[in-house]
């Protein structure tokens, strides 16, 4: 009677508002999946060879195994996962040892096995298999995260997948489980190296696009500007004489002479740091001026490594992300360019279903897989894109709700381990379509084409819901 | 407590706020996109599968005078194959791919079927869509490849690739073909009569929308706005095939026989002015003369002798000299002012007549004249004045493109080159330049009685084989010099051949008229080493009692057996008028060239006869057979059931020949021979004698032969 009260109440408790939405994506992922296999000439009437010789029939047929999956998965007790985790993480880790000399080459990785039609990716039951590990360790003691040493274990977690996936290469799966600092963040990791790491995107992104010179000359101004304003008296006059300074640096890059502006500039901002301490005694700015340095010298690194250790092929990625303008349309910026045409072409409310003659031809590349987004734009317009992402939007404050709602700590872990996988699909997959993120191949989670990757979410999705269910449990 | 509770709350708000910064980045990109910078995109995007294309119109055909097609376009077909269209599963491919591989070899020498095999998987793997199989493929391998397995699934399914294209073809080869001369836009290059006459052959390009429907697949619009091709009309032109065809080949062998440089020749039609044949050769290697410049109507050289027409004319208008008067000729060698002039040939005459100086080409006898007629009283405006009369400043106006402009010297224009020596030197067809073409034409009106004819190429312009312009002779002047002067011009150039320097040129078959002409092109600035280089010509026109053709030959640097007009051009002008002489009635299919009828009893030829050689040689050339029983020199046919014997016809030396059966030519040879006076009536076989064969009567007997 008891056993029965409580699964009543654990089914009174599923979470219908992630459900449905969860329905709802992967119904979208098959209807464009369906759309861009259509083509010009349809699909065979034959049920046998629609089902077994196109992409479609395929796709229904992983659907049906992760529906059954789901079911099978909503049927087993909520504390196994807790047990199992570590097994389930081994598990995928092997599995990566051995995908690079048992697995299929598709495009230039290693990143699947096969057998016959049916192929499978180790990298999804791996972030499965992470998060719930993850998850476990830091369920394992209440003051978990307050050692170095346990730090370093729980970044080393999902750090070793990260590196096997950078054997087979695949960057995109790899940068997911970048997704794991957010849930430490959550669980108290200080703020700082976060805001570090931000530092070093924003620096690296203004190297490439501004060069180190500028970007450097700037900060070095910068710093001066701060100097400048610590003056109390005459404050006017300085700044005047600064503005002059920095007209004159200008001046000087102007009629190229860049390494004599640039000391120049370096010269007058010390003299500032210097006579500032000279006269309060005050070493306050040493931090900033160690900071400074660091950005200088991290700026033309980061050069230096672009320009002359990265290949040709990394380098050309992040031109196209941050110089498109530089890139060939017909070459390296064709798929950017398509994805923003199909997209743009669809305009307000889309051309319809089976009309957009971009995904018709196949005008872009991977476009029942990476690129699907752009179906969507193109089929059902800016309605259809923003109605994908509010979907996306709603599932994931929806999980964080689920995650600070769990009495059990291992589900708010496991919660935001899954939050922090999706956000990193949705952000990255549909900021590249729109030329927004440089092309890193990561799917769309429910609605790209790919059995794996369906049943991995599908997995994640059911684990989660009945974690969630079982909230009352404890 | 709280402290911890407030910071967990904070770092759940800074999660979510990244979550909601994330979602409004990605949603404003989204918004530009489709929205603010959407018509940017849209229009980039449409221009990708609709676009306007031309439609290329098909070329007209050039015919040649007799209707023989000189430039067609033919269809060709580029054939393309995309391996990957959705009907073309692995399995399907896998199982196909070999008997199309042998297909495909059995067909192009591109691949033997494994490479073809190979090459075709490469396709699918890569993947290529739109793999190329076939360049240029006529229409009977179209029609082949059609129905290989795979392609016979069509374009959609099967992805069979076919565009119709179209080239020039030449079907008589590189028969007048830079006349004919070409067209390409891209280059902007149009060449001869299809680039003259562009706006008529060309056609003008349709334009229609298409759009894209698959890969590499562009169906059109069916729209309204579709503008169709308007296809070339067709030349009729004036050039005769087998004259051209002559031309060519005479002109061919001098230039190789004599290791020019090259030549060129045109033959007109007096009457008209209508070009019958222009050729031109140079040489593109030590072993290869092509035809790559229109050298008859733009290379412009000085002339030489053949303008001594133009200078005795001159002084025949002006009524200075007779031909008969006596000229002094000083042993071929005179001086003017610093520069000595010598006769081409030796001749140790001292004192001849104006004709027999002309007819020689005696250089120091015309110089001679014009410089006391025109030159010592300073009237050389004159003497060119006359030149212009003769058109001679002016160019044709053929219509090719690139005739050259002719260069004919102001009278005393110092500055342009004019020096005491420039008039004597004219008269002998130097210090001025003109093209073949112009020289030609100056000949054509003289042999026209001095009617000008402008010199043209187009007869008609045709659309469907119904003429929608057609060209009439042009007179470019109705008299360029009197009756008079004309008469005495023409005479002098019978007698050059009759006389003078074309005599070895004589024939007894028809009569013709010319003048020789030996330039030398770089006299006055040969180096102690250069060799003197000439150009040798002849122009003139035949019959010369009744011209019917004029023509020019010009052969340039002969650097072997000899460099003269007459030696080097002279013959070619021969060859030319021998040949096109017969020619002049039009050409029939050949007789054996017909489809053979079965040889029954009835249409056998029986009962003819005449010389055995003679009948052997048209029976085989007719393809009958036959059973060879003659062996004495006349033969008869004889009919036995459906064969056919040639029997001897036996001939009694000392009675009347059996003359029945034969053709008169024979009949008369045997008749005659015995001494009789024949009576002819009638035409064809001879059918009745009236002295019975084997009578023996006297001598100067009369006999009367009918012939039916």
């Amino acid at each position: 009677m008891a056993v029965q009260l409580s699964n009543q109440r654990a089914n009174q408790s599923l979470d219908w508002i992630t459900l449905s939405i969860f329905v709802a994506l992967v119904a979208t992922g098959w209807v464009m999946i369906y759309s861009v296999g259509y083509g010009n000439s349809g699909y065979p009437q034959d049920l046998g060879e629609f089902m077994f010789q196109t992409q479609i029939g395929r796709q229904s047929i992983w659907l049906f195994i992760s529906f059954v999956a789901f079911l099978l998965l909503m049927t087993v007790d909520w504390q196994v996962w807790r047990t199992v985790a570590y097994f389930i993480y081994i598990t995928g880790i092997v599995l990566l040892l051995l995908v690079p000399f048992l697995g299929k080459e598709i495009n230039g990785q290693k990143a699947w096995f096969a057998f016959g039609w049916f192929t499978f990716q180790p990298a999804e039951l791996a972030k499965f298999g992470t998060a719930l590990a993850l998850s476990s360790y830091l369920n394992s003691s209440t003051n978990v995260l307050q050692s170095l040493q346990s730090r370093i274990t729980a970044i080393g977690i999902f750090v070793l997948p990260v590196l096997l996936i950078l054997l087979q290469p695949d960057a995109g799966s790899a940068l997911v489980f970048l997704s794991f600092f957010i849930v430490l963040y959550r669980e108290g990791f200080s703020p700082g190296p976060y805001i570090i790491g931000l530092v070093m995107i924003v620096l690296f992104v203004l190297t490439f696009i501004y060069e180190p010179f500028y970007v450097s000359t700037a900060l070095i101004a910068l710093t001066g500007t701060i100097f400048v304003n610590q003056f109390r008296m005459r404050k006017i006059y300085w700044w005047i004489g600064y503005v002059v300074v920095l007209g004159l640096i200008v001046f000087a890059i102007r009629q190229q002479f860049y390494w004599t502006s640039w000391l120049a500039n370096t010269a007058v901002c010390f003299a500032l740091g210097y006579w500032h301490y000279e006269r309060n005694k005050n070493r306050g700015n040493f931090p900033i001026m160690v900071g400074l340095f660091l950005c200088v010298v991290f700026s033309f690194t980061t050069s230096y490594i672009t320009n002359n250790i990265l290949q040709e092929h990394q380098r050309t990625r992040i031109k196209v992300w941050l110089k498109p303008e530089e890139c060939d349309p017909q070459g390296e910026l064709y798929n950017v360019l398509q994805s923003k045409m199909a997209i743009g072409g669809g305009g307000l409310s889309g051309k319809g279903f089976l009309e957009g003659p971009m995904t018709k031809l196949n005008y872009v590349p991977e476009q029942s897989t990476d690129f699907i987004f752009c179906t969507i734009g193109e089929e059902y317009g800016f309605f259809g894109s923003t109605l994908i992402i509010v979907l996306f939007v709603i599932l994931l404050y929806r999980i964080i709700n689920i995650a600070e709602r769990q009495r059990a700590n291992f589900s708010r872990y496991y919660a935001y381990c899954i939050a922090g996988i999706l956000f990193v699909h949705f952000a990255i997959n549909i900021g590249m379509t729109m030329g927004f993120f440089p092309i890193i191949g990561i799917p769309l989670p429910f609605i790209s084409k790919g059995g794996t990757s369906l049943l991995g979410f599908t997995t994640m999705m059911a684990v989660l819901l009945k974690l969630d269910s079982n909230r009352y449990s404890i | 407590m709280t402290t911890i509770k407030n910071e967990v709350l904070i770092r759940v708000y800074v999660v979510t706020l990244l979550l909601v910064l994330a979602a409004l980045a990605v949603f404003s990109r989204a918004f530009v996109i489709s929205i603010s910078e959407g018509k940017k995109w849209r229009d980039l995007g449409d221009q990708q599968f609709v676009k306007l294309m031309p439609i290329e119109p098909l070329r007209g055909n050039i015919f040649a005078s007799d209707g023989s097609i000189l430039a067609t376009s033919l269809p060709f077909y580029e054939i393309r194959f995309d391996p990957l269209t959705s009907n073309i599963t692995e399995s399907l491919f896998a199982q196909k791919v070999d008997s199309l591989s042998m297909c495909l070899a059995s067909i192009s020498d591109k691949f033997d079927a494994k490479g073809w095999k190979d090459y075709l998987w490469k396709a699918r793997k890569e993947p290529i869509r739109g793999v190329l199989i076939m360049e240029k493929a006529t229409q009977e391998q179209y029609e082949r490849m059609k129905m290989f397995p795979l392609f016979r699934l069509g374009k959609y399914k099967g992805g069979f690739i076919a565009s119709q294209k179209s080239f020039r073809s030449h079907p008589f080869g590189t028969l007048a073909l830079r006349t004919l001369g070409y067209v390409n836009p891209e280059d902007s290059k149009y060449v001869g009569l299809e680039g003259y006459y562009n706006n008529y052959v060309g056609g003008e390009q349709g334009e229609e929308m298409m759009h894209k429907v698959g890969r590499d697949l562009w169906l059109p619009m069916n729209d309204l706005k579709q503008v169709d091709p308007r296809n070339g009309d067709d030349l009729l032109t004036t050039l005769d095939v087998n004259i051209q065809d002559i031309t060519q080949e005479a002109l061919l062998k001098s230039i190789d026989y004599h290791n020019a440089d090259g030549g060129c020749a045109i033959v007109m039609e007096v009457k008209t002015g209508a070009i019958k044949a222009i050729s031109n050769f140079r040489r593109i290697g030590k072993d290869t003369l092509g035809e790559i410049y229109n050298d008859a109507i733009n290379k412009r050289t000085e002339p030489g002798s053949t303008l001594k027409l133009a200078s005795i004319m001159a002084m025949l208008e002006d009524d200075y000299v007779n031909l008969e008067d006596t000229v002094d000729v000083n042993y071929g060698k005179t001086r003017f002012f610093d520069r000595i002039l010598e006769d081409a040939e030796k001749h140790g005459m001292k004192l001849t007549t104006v004709r027999h100086a002309f007819e020689m080409s005696s250089n120091v006898g015309i110089s001679r004249l014009v410089q006391r007629f025109y030159g010592e009283n300073k009237k050389a405006e004159k003497f060119i004045a006359h030149l212009r009369d003769f058109n001679l400043d002016k160019k044709t106006g053929i219509d090719l493109e690139g005739e050259s402009d002719p260069e004919i010297k102001e009278a005393y224009n110092a500055k342009k080159e004019w020096s005491g020596i420039t008039l004597p030197w004219m008269s002998i067809g130097y210090e001025m330049t003109l093209t073949p073409l112009q020289v030609l034409t100056f000949y054509n009106a003289v042999a026209n009685d001095g009617m000008m004819m402008k010199p043209y190429l187009l007869s008609e312009v045709q659309r469907l084989g119904e003429p929608i312009k057609t060209f009439k002779p042009v007179v470019i002047k109705r008299r360029i010099a009197s009756k008079k002067t004309i008469t005495m011009a023409k005479s002098l150039l019978e007698g050059v051949v009759l006389n003078g320097t074309a005599k070895d040129l004589r024939t007894s078959k028809f009569s013709f008229a010319g003048k020789t002409g030996t330039a030398q092109v770089n006299y006055g600035k040969l180096g102690p080493d250069d060799k003197k280089e000439y150009q040798a010509s002849f122009a003139g026109y035949f019959p010369a009692e009744n011209p019917v053709y004029s023509c020019i030959v010009v052969v340039y640097n002969p650097k072997q057996y000899g460099f003269y007009g007459a030696i080097c051009a002279g013959p070619v002008f021969r060859e030319i008028a021998d040949k096109a002489f017969t020619l002049k009635t039009e050409l029939h299919d050949c007789i054996n060239k017909r489809e053979k009828m079965p040889m029954k009893g009835p249409m056998l030829p029986s009962g003819d006869a005449g010389m055995a050689y003679d009948i052997d040689f048209l029976l085989d050339k007719l393809n009958f057979r036959y059973y060879k029983q003659a062996k004495k020199e006349f033969a008869a046919l004889k009919v036995s059931g459906d064969s056919l014997k040639l029997t001897d016809r036996n001939i009694d030396v000392n009675a009347v020949p059996n003359v029945v059966g034969m053709r008169l030519k024979d009949a008369l040879h045997l008749l005659e021979n015995r001494g009789l006076k024949v009576g002819v009536n009638g035409y064809g076989v001879v059918r009745r004698q009236s002295i019975p064969a084997g009578a023996r009567v006297a001598a100067g007997a009369y006999i009367a032969i009918a012939l039916e």
